[in-house]
């Protein structure tokens, strides 16, 4: 995907996110925990947000998570046999350019040093201990060590690394599933954003630099000469580095280049489990798990 | 006393405390008692252990219910419980200035701990002032970040810790054991049986009491239910038979006076907690918690459904609920810690540390982890949690290669190891067979805090290691407890420690909570399983005597009638004669073989299953009953000697089984579930020895004496007798046992007697609507002259009693789809992906 100077303007989205669950036997309760809130960053100002359940739920809260997303916790506890959780939101975004040169002041090696002086100990260490599913694996550290070196220009590094993993890997739904690890991954060679985003937080972790996993949405143009489809949009997941002088930097190694004005940001976290959009438990009558199905549709549409 | 393995460093032995007040008091019990004496008590305290049924340790694979044909089978789930609990007799006996000091120390820890959680779980101060590194927090798999509330603190109302006494005999905390404090209630039923064992010494030293201090951890509970409940509810939350510790579940619950309660029995409902019994519910507004944190809550920890309940953290967070102790306090168990305290102390506190832990390096920190990687076979390493490993490593017995690996696994993850100096422990006096020898002892207590008071156990629970050699003392599994005693303090008379501060905290009223599924199953189960037992012992006792009297004689009627009932035995038990097997091997099966369904060995292991799923409803001294009657199955008599002393073993123990629940139990929801499996049994055993022995086509002569066979394997042969000596009933002898063991409702082993007592017993616990049907039942056989048995064909009498035994399996039926559906079944959804976009 190219990038051009307007794709840094500022600009209005209306986003709409809805996680439709169809389920074989009729479920008589159930407990979901969504991060489908934006959450209001530097980056982005959240105009408007709702949420909507079907079927009508019990109780729905919000709270901020111990990283400052906001989340909601809902309960349906009618019998049901669909369930269907929609996120309207409409967000100002405005993002500015990465100075790549003003990063290359530093080695990453000194950028290393540098954080580890001055930036807060406790986010410091979430963003760079392993989790759960970003493990410290020798095989990770090899392949980043391929794009970044110690002495090498920060700027310089990160750019290395977006490309590198852009190039490295194809773009192919179902190569992976929730259990492939970051070395079998480099095996496979192919997998989605979320791999991606992963195996980047990896290699920044493997040299030493926190790196959190961020949850969120990016602007799509339909291909030439056709109509924008409802739904087809997705959400989105890339890697934000911590530099020098305490400023995050995002990158998108999917889309190979860093974020722009397209990027709409719900939640971030460690990894994907921190934040997955919606995660559920649901209760059945009989003593045998049903069967269930998930399907999910997102529209990021300009203005709104 | 004897000499230490090799494997200890001789010079870390110390003398143990043989010179104390309290080492003269176990020295002279030693000499008074001699070794004949001690191992007298030993093997008494073994039997009083399997008395009780008090066990620990990983439970066996759960056994699954066999599909429910007939009705015959089916019942709860249930596993076999680790191993029996050991106790050694010489308590360790303390001095009471020795345990004020250590006291003293343990309510400055407690203190400590509660500040450093709420901390880590709140404003952070600790680590953003450099006192506590955050790799000690973030890299501990007990932290759990869904936990952190800005808003509500997470206090620690309840501290555990493990020490050691050094070589100086000072007391040195080795490890931290808060998160769910386990062993309170071991150490109490440890004080228990040696309290019986040791009565002399124990009236003679009269150490300070642990009863009290249950009273304040019930205290401290309901102390912490959130703000503005006036009458709090707590309940105790566990794992089930699934849990290595259930027995301690079940103690601690009768101990306390709180509902013993799993996932299944709740239901989180607009966020608050329910327990939900039918359509009947009690909000719960305190969760003593017995399982681990990350399984507490699956929706937010994402580890498996069932263990625990989805939005019990939500619900804490809002301020509806309060667990004990908190969900995430597994974090501060972290020995890490152990380095970073003192100063912690000196910094919140203002105080030093009255009690130092076993030199500790945390090898997150770079000067630490060099020292310890240079000097590996000097120190003990462990991982910080015992969920990445679960071994503890003593460096000096390590071969260089294992040596290597364990240096390259601190190297790659240095935040997951501490290495603590070997601690040169001192060592308490154990009984062997061989004598009274010396062992490394560690000390567990138990401290709960209320508002800003902390009440420490008096003593604790004491663990030896089984072996000489051994430098580890094992945590639970294989150690061997000791009851610790505290010298009574002349100089200050003791309190009534917290209770009375909290007169106004009394507990809800146990009996008004309604039994939940779960708990109403296990009960009827254990009523029919006691009444299985019975039964098909009786049954067994009646065609062991025939076999024994006629099986020579072939070509006798007696032959025919043992043969007959040999069948009809194999055919009630579902365990058929096998090829080549004699009368007595087969008779010995149905006792013994607790893998056939039918057997009486299988009635006992799922009537103890299903007990100790319940264990906390139920009378003390049905475990006695319980304990006798595994002993007897196990000690089944071989072929070559008398099958009958066995039985009535087993027959004096189903007995005082009944006797238990006819005397010692309160005719409550309860009783009426048990009394409700006796019943429904008793019904379905009688009428089905009925059918079979009807089925029977025989010469009349055998016939009527298969008929006085079930007449007297129902308990009723002399009924019989005289009623036809006295010409009052049917004359036929198989007409007469149909009138009594079916009609009569007088008889207390026919069916239309147990058909009026289910009636009633389900009026008891409210199931309405079968019992309905139940009395319908017993109408239809309460219209039927017996003295009209001698007119009708033997197909209508067989007509009848099959009858009655379909509406009786259907009454089973009813029973168990109206009062046993669960709350549900769990299932985790697969979070939501975020598959991206290739813009």
């Amino acid at each position: 995907m190219s990038q051009n100077e307007s794709d840094f303007e500022p600009r209005r989205y209306a986003v709409r996110h809805r996680t439709s669950y169809a389920y074989g036997d009729p479920v008589i309760r159930c407990y979901e925990r969504g991060f489908l809130s934006l959450r209001p960053t530097t980056t982005q100002q959240v105009v408007a947000s709702e949420l909507m359940v079907d079927p009508a739920p019990a109780i729905v809260t919000e709270r901020i998570d111990w990283l400052g997303n906001p989340s909601h916790y809902v309960e349906v506890q009618e019998p049901h046999t669909s369930l269907t959780v929609t996120k309207e939101a409409v967000v100002d975004v405005a993002w500015p350019r990465v100075d790549l040169d003003a990063l290359d002041r530093w080695t990453v090696a000194g950028a290393v040093a540098q954080v580890d002086a001055e930036a807060d100990a406790w986010e410091r260490s979430a963003f760079r201990l392993p989790s759960a599913v970003v493990g410290a694996h020798p095989e990770v550290s090899a392949y980043a060590r391929r794009f970044v070196g110690d002495d090498e220009g920060l700027g310089t590094a990160l750019h290395r690394l977006r490309t590198g993993i852009h190039r490295d890997f194809e773009f192919r739904s179902g190569a992976t599933t929730v259990t492939t690890t970051l070395p079998q991954l480099l095996e496979i060679g192919a997998g989605v954003c979320q791999d991606f985003a992963h195996l980047a937080l990896g290699a920044l972790r493997s040299v030493g630099l926190p790196a959190r996993y961020v949850s969120g949405y990016i602007e799509t143009s339909p291909p030439a000469g056709q109509e924008r489809l409802e739904g087809a949009d997705a959400s989105h997941a890339w890697v934000s580095v911590l530099t020098p002088g305490g400023a995050w930097v995002d990158l998108d190694p999917t889309n190979d280049h860093f974020c722009d004005s397209r990027y709409i940001v719900t939640a971030w976290g460690r990894d994907y489990r921190d934040v997955s959009p919606l995660k559920g438990l649901i209760y059945t009558e009989d003593d045998q798990p049903t069967t269930s199905t998930m399907r999910v549709a997102v529209d990021v549409r300009r203005g709104g | 006393m004897t000499a230490h393995a090799q494997a200890t460093p001789a010079s870390m032995r110390t003398a143990g405390a043989a010179n104390s007040a309290g080492g003269r008091i176990v020295t002279e019990a030693i000499e008074s008692m001699g070794l004949v004496g001690l191992l007298t008590a030993r093997a008494e305290m073994r039997r009083f252990v399997q008395d009780d049924g008090i066990r620990h340790g990983q439970p066996g694979p759960e056994v699954v219910p066999e599909p429910d044909c007939a009705d015959e089978s089916g019942g709860p789930r249930w596993r076999v419980q680790g191993r029996n609990w050991v106790i050694d007799p010489l308590p360790v006996v303390l001095a009471a200035a020795d345990w004020r000091a250590l006291e003293a120390g343990l309510i400055q820890r407690a203190r400590l701990l509660d500040h450093v959680l709420r901390d880590i779980y709140g404003a952070r101060r600790l680590i953003a002032a450099g006192l506590l590194p955050p790799e000690v927090v973030l890299a501990h798999p007990g932290f759990v970040p869904q936990a952190v509330a800005a808003e509500a603190s997470l206090a620690l109302p309840q501290t555990s810790v493990d020490l050691g006494r050094d070589s100086a005999g000072r007391w040195r905390i080795i490890a931290d054991r808060s998160s769910t404090a386990i062993g309170a209630g071991y150490a109490m039923a440890t004080r228990r049986i040696t309290t019986r064992v040791m009565a002399p010494l124990h009236r003679q030293v009269a150490p300070a009491r642990m009863r009290g201090f249950f009273h304040s951890t019930m205290n401290a509970l309901l102390a912490a239910a959130p703000a503005g409940v006036s009458n709090p509810r707590a309940v105790l939350l566990s794992a089930g038979t699934s849990s290595a510790t259930a027995y301690e579940h079940g103690f601690l619950s009768t101990l306390l006076g709180l509902p013993l309660v799993e996932a299944e029995d709740l239901v989180m409902k607009e966020g608050r907690l329910w327990i939900q019994a039918g359509s009947r519910r009690e909000a719960v507004d305190v969760v003593y918690r017995r399982i681990e944190s990350l399984h507490a809550d699956p929706l937010e920890t994402a580890s498996r459904a069932g263990t625990g309940v989805p939005g019990l953290i939500e619900a804490t967070q809002r301020g509806r609920l309060s667990v004990v102790n908190p969900i995430g306090a597994e974090v501060i168990d972290n020995p890490a810690l152990h380095a970073y305290l003192p100063a912690i102390a000196r910094e919140v506190l203002g105080e030093e540390l009255l009690l130092d832990s076993v030199l500790t390096h945390w090898c997150g920190e770079p000067a630490a982890r060099a020292h310890v990687l240079a000097n590996l076979g000097s120190f003990i390493v462990k991982p910080v949690s015992h969920d990445t490993d679960s071994t503890t490593y003593c460096g000096w017995l390590l071969s260089e290669d294992r040596r290597a690996e364990l240096r390259a696994r601190i190297e790659a993850e240095p935040w997951a190891w501490v290495a603590q100096e070997p601690l040169p422990m001192a060592e308490e006096p154990m009984v062997t067979p061989t004598g009274v020898e010396a062992r490394r002892f560690v000390l567990r207590t138990f401290a709960v805090s209320i508002d800003d008071r902390v009440e420490v156990l008096p003593g604790g629970l004491g663990r030896v290691a089984p072996d000489a050699g051994t430098w580890i003392v094992p945590v639970m599994g294989s150690g061997i407890a000791k009851d610790v005693w505290v010298l009574p303090d002349d100089s200050a008379p003791r309190t009534g420690g917290l209770v009375s501060l909290r007169e106004s905290l009394e507990p809800a009223p146990g009996g008004s909570l309604a039994l939940t599924p779960r708990v109403a199953e296990n009960l009827f189960w254990v009523g029919r399983y006691a009444e299985r037992a019975d039964g098909t012992t009786r049954l067994l006792r009646v065609v062991d005597d025939l076999v024994e009297d006629h099986a020579s004689r072939s070509g006798t009627p007696g032959h025919a009638t043992a043969l007959a009932m040999r069948d009809l035995l194999a055919t009630l038990t579902r365990i058929p004669v096998e090829e080549d097997e004699s009368p007595q091997e087969h008779l010995r099966r149905i006792v013994r073989e607790s893998t056939l369904r039918g057997s009486v060995g299988y009635a006992v292991a799922r009537l103890v299953g299903a007990a100790q799923e319940v264990r906390d409803v139920l009378s003390h001294d049905l475990w006695h009953v319980l304990s006798r009657l595994e002993r007897t199955i196990a000690a089944t008599a071989p072929v070559d000697e008398q099958l009958q002393p066995q039985l009535y073993d087993l027959l004096e123990s189903t007995l005082a089984a009944a006797g238990v629940f006819a005397e010692s139990m309160i005719r409550d929801e309860t009783w009426g579930w048990i009394d409700a499996g006796i019943r429904l049994e008793r019904a379905q055993h009688t009428a089905s020895l009925l059918r079979t022995a009807l089925a029977l086509e025989r010469s009349a002569l055998v016939e009527a004496q298969v008929a006085e066979a079930a007449l007297e394997a129902a308990e009723s042969i002399i009924t019989h007798r005289r009623r036809t000596v006295s010409g009052d009933g049917p004359i036929s002898p198989v007409d007469s046992a149909v009138a009594i063991l079916l009609l009569d409702p007088a008889n207390p082993r026919s069916v239309a007697f147990q058909l009026g007592r289910l009636a009633e017993d389900l009026d008891l616990v409210g199931v309405d609507r079968t019992a309905r049907v139940v009395r319908e039942v017993a109408a239809m056989l309460g219209a039927v002259n017996p003295a009209s048995l001698d007119e009708v064909s033997r197909d209508e009498v067989r007509d009848l009693v099959d009858r009655v035994a379909y509406d009786l399996r259907g009454i089973s039926r009813d029973v168990r789809r109206d009062s046993f559906i669960r709350v549900g079944r769990p299932t985790l959804l697969a979070p939501e992906p975020s598959p991206g976009v290739v813009a």
